[in-house]
């Protein structure tokens, strides 16, 4: 499980920064007292526009920064005090993490399972596994710096999970990736939380989530603005579908100018 | 397979497996350096002989007739072209042509020479001879300085030999004449003494400069491409990583200095003069290292390897890309090179604090222990100095690996 408790997370703007982004304040709150959980058995999703903070909160669960203020366990472990745990126990994709592109998906793969501490053995039947599941065995010796966008991204996503981890965390899983190969990541994370997993995802595609997630937050301006199931947030917000849902909630923060 | 093992085959098999990186860094260098010291030597030997075997061009006034009759001599003439100026007649064309490097020595003497020998006794003041020549042209500072210095001195000791009643009064003393075994010297130390000019300076340089292109990519390129981050999301400690790159790399540095050193050696038939060779051959083999010398050595450069890629990882990781990185990267390699460039020309004895001062004190070392005069206490301080140095920069690594700011600008 994933539990996040008011978390907050501060950064110091520069003189730049200030400028582009048109404050006087040196402060910004990319999240602001975030709280919630994502259990076994379900996807939870993260939605909202850019900016809004999401791939900040999985960057704080994934160890890769600190929060300012609150507290963020991962299967029990707490993200400050037990960082190694924690990422012991995540499979973390994100567009930011990038793979060397001198090497082949069969050494990537291998690479990785080691660092995890996985057995030869194990490292193969894995990547058999994944290879299979994302369509990868036909280029598993090319270079990557010969691969395509999407090739890519389904040899990030099938490095992410090399160690079958209990907790899955994909920042916009489907960008990049052509309608065939998106569908079998959606239908592979159903089948990962069908397995017992806890899998959080964030997107800005709200068919996606629709179909996938169990549970949604949606957030805006760094603050979540709505917790629930499908059925919850449409019945809150008097909505038909979670993209007009979504909406409403976004004019009601334009009118309250947050 | 330990963690650290993976990073560190990980580095390695990223260089190695790239054809065009292992050409850059093993190949190039002994390739490069081979030729361009074989180059350098040869130009430097030709121009020595080229000096030597120039016949200069000697311009002579007024001299008397017992100097004609020493420059007269078979093995002289042969040594010069020379051309007596009338007497009276303008020297100002003669110096110009001096200025412009085709006449290369003016001897003027005083008209009444002769006269004033003659009269030393009652003439207090002896007479002056005039020399005239182009101190940036070689052939005429050679004419002046070894040639004609030795004539002068050959002129003077007849003068005095006529005064006392017989040229052998002049010559009081000879110095090792016939002495074959003058020199007494301990050939491998004499080598060494050669060596120590140059090649500590070259260990340091060939040591920083192997690493310096492949720990920018290693670290500022893997953090610009973003591979940076994906090794810092699985569970392997910062310190491992840290470690892992520095060994990695101080792996990769070392062939590359070796290659470096290949080539210094395959230039050696030319490039002897480089390295403070007066035979023009330097043995590498007179030097006969020993166990204890070898040691030293390796271990020395094994720290200092340590420092080097600590600072070259460090500046790597401080920078935004590989671009920033050379910038930051360069001050470091000029004051690598000024610590080998300080350490070329001292004499005497180091002080033991000198040793302690990060990599000059390797420099140091090293020329020491080539000149066979390194304590073993120095010889410590120095590693130990190197190890230190090498433990806080991994320290500092592991923390900038943690800061949020330095790996993902934020």
């Amino acid at each position: 499980m994933i539990k996040v408790q008011d978390l907050q997370k501060v950064y110091k703007l520069t003189k730049k920064q200030m400028s582009k982004n048109n404050t006087r304040e040196p402060i910004k709150a990319a999240v602001d007292g975030i709280s919630f959980e994502a259990h076994e058995h379900e996807i939870f999703g993260l939605l909202g526009p850019n900016g809004a903070g999401k791939t900040t909160i999985l960057r704080c669960i994934s160890t890769l920064i600190k929060p300012t203020a609150g507290k963020i366990t991962v299967q029990g472990h707490d993200v400050e005090q037990e960082s190694d745990d924690v990422r012991k126990n995540i499979a973390f994709l994100t567009n930011e993490l990038k793979l060397d592109v001198n090497f082949t998906p069969e050494y990537t793969m291998f690479y990785f399972g080691s660092l995890y501490g996985l057995s030869k053995e194990v490292i193969e039947q894995r990547t058999e596994l994944l290879f299979k599941q994302f369509g990868i065995t036909s280029f598993r010796n090319i270079k990557i710096a010969e691969l395509s966008t999407g090739m890519k991204q389904k040899l990030s996503i099938a490095v992410s999970l090399i160690h079958d981890p209990p907790v899955i965390i994909f920042d916009e899983p489907t960008n990049g990736l052509d309608i065939i190969t998106a569908r079998a990541v959606t239908d592979y994370l159903t089948e990962l939380k069908n397995k017992g997993k806890v899998v959080i995802i964030s997107t800005h595609i709200m068919s996606v989530a629709s179909k996938i997630c169990d549970r949604f937050s949606i957030l805006l301006s760094g603050k979540i603005r709505i917790t629930g199931t499908l059925s919850q947030i449409l019945a809150a917000t008097a909505s038909s579908d979670l993209e007009d849902a979504f909406f409403r909630l976004y004019s009601e923060n334009v009118q309250e100018g947050i | 397979m330990s963690n650290l093992l993976i990073v560190i085959r990980k580095e390695l098999k990223r260089v190695f497996d790239d054809r065009r990186l292992v050409f850059t860094t093993f190949i190039l260098p002994a390739v490069s350096i081979a030729l361009i010291y074989s180059i350098m030597g040869s130009m430097i030997g030709n121009m020595t002989s080229d000096i030597k075997s120039h016949v200069p061009s000697v311009y002579i006034q007024n001299a008397p007739a017992d100097f004609q009759t020493i420059l007269a001599d078979d093995s002289l003439k042969e040594r010069m072209e020379l051309t007596t100026v009338p007497q009276g007649e303008s020297l100002e064309s003669v110096k110009s042509a001096i200025q412009d490097g085709t006449v290369d020595l003016l001897v003027v003497f005083p008209e009444d020479f002769s006269a004033e020998i003659e009269d030393y006794r009652s003439n207090r003041d002896v007479p002056v001879i005039n020399t005239y020549y182009n101190t940036s042209e070689d052939y005429s500072r050679n004419a002046r300085n070894i040639l004609f210095e030795g004539i002068f001195k050959q002129y003077e000791n007849m003068i005095i030999g006529e005064r006392l009643g017989g040229s052998h009064y002049a010559n009081a003393f000879d110095v090792d004449k016939g002495n074959t075994q003058s020199v007494i010297v301990d050939e491998r130390k004499a080598t060494g003494k050669g060596l120590s000019t140059l090649l500590p300076m070259l260990i340091v340089i060939f040591l920083f400069s192997g690493g310096m292109g492949i720990g920018m990519d290693t670290i500022a390129g893997e953090k610009e491409r973003g591979t940076m981050a994906t090794l810092l999301i699985t569970p392997v400690k910062r310190e491992t990583i840290a470690f892992g790159k520095i060994i990695g790399l101080g792996i990769v540095s070392i062939i590359s200095a070796a290659s470096s050193f290949l080539g210094v050696i395959i230039s050696l038939p030319f490039s002897s003069v480089i390295f403070g060779s007066r035979t023009g051959s330097v043995n590498l083999g007179a030097l006969n290292f020993g166990a204890a010398q070898y040691l030293q050595l390796s271990l020395i450069m094994l720290t200092l390897v340590g420092v080097f890629v600590g600072l070259i990882a460090l500046t790597s990781i401080i920078a935004k890309n590989v671009k920033e990185a050379g910038t930051y990267v360069v001050p470091i390699y000029m004051l690598v090179m000024v610590s080998g460039f300080l350490n070329m020309f001292t004499t005497g004895t180091p002080t033991t604090v000198r040793y302690a001062i990060p990599v000059y004190g390797s420099v140091v070392a090293i020329k020491s222990l080539l000149e066979f005069e390194l304590a073993w206490l120095n010889f410590g301080l120095c590693c130990l100095i190197n190890v230190a140095a090498t433990a806080m920069l991994i320290w500092v690594i592991k923390k900038m690996f943690n800061s949020e700011k330095i790996m993902f600008g934020i």
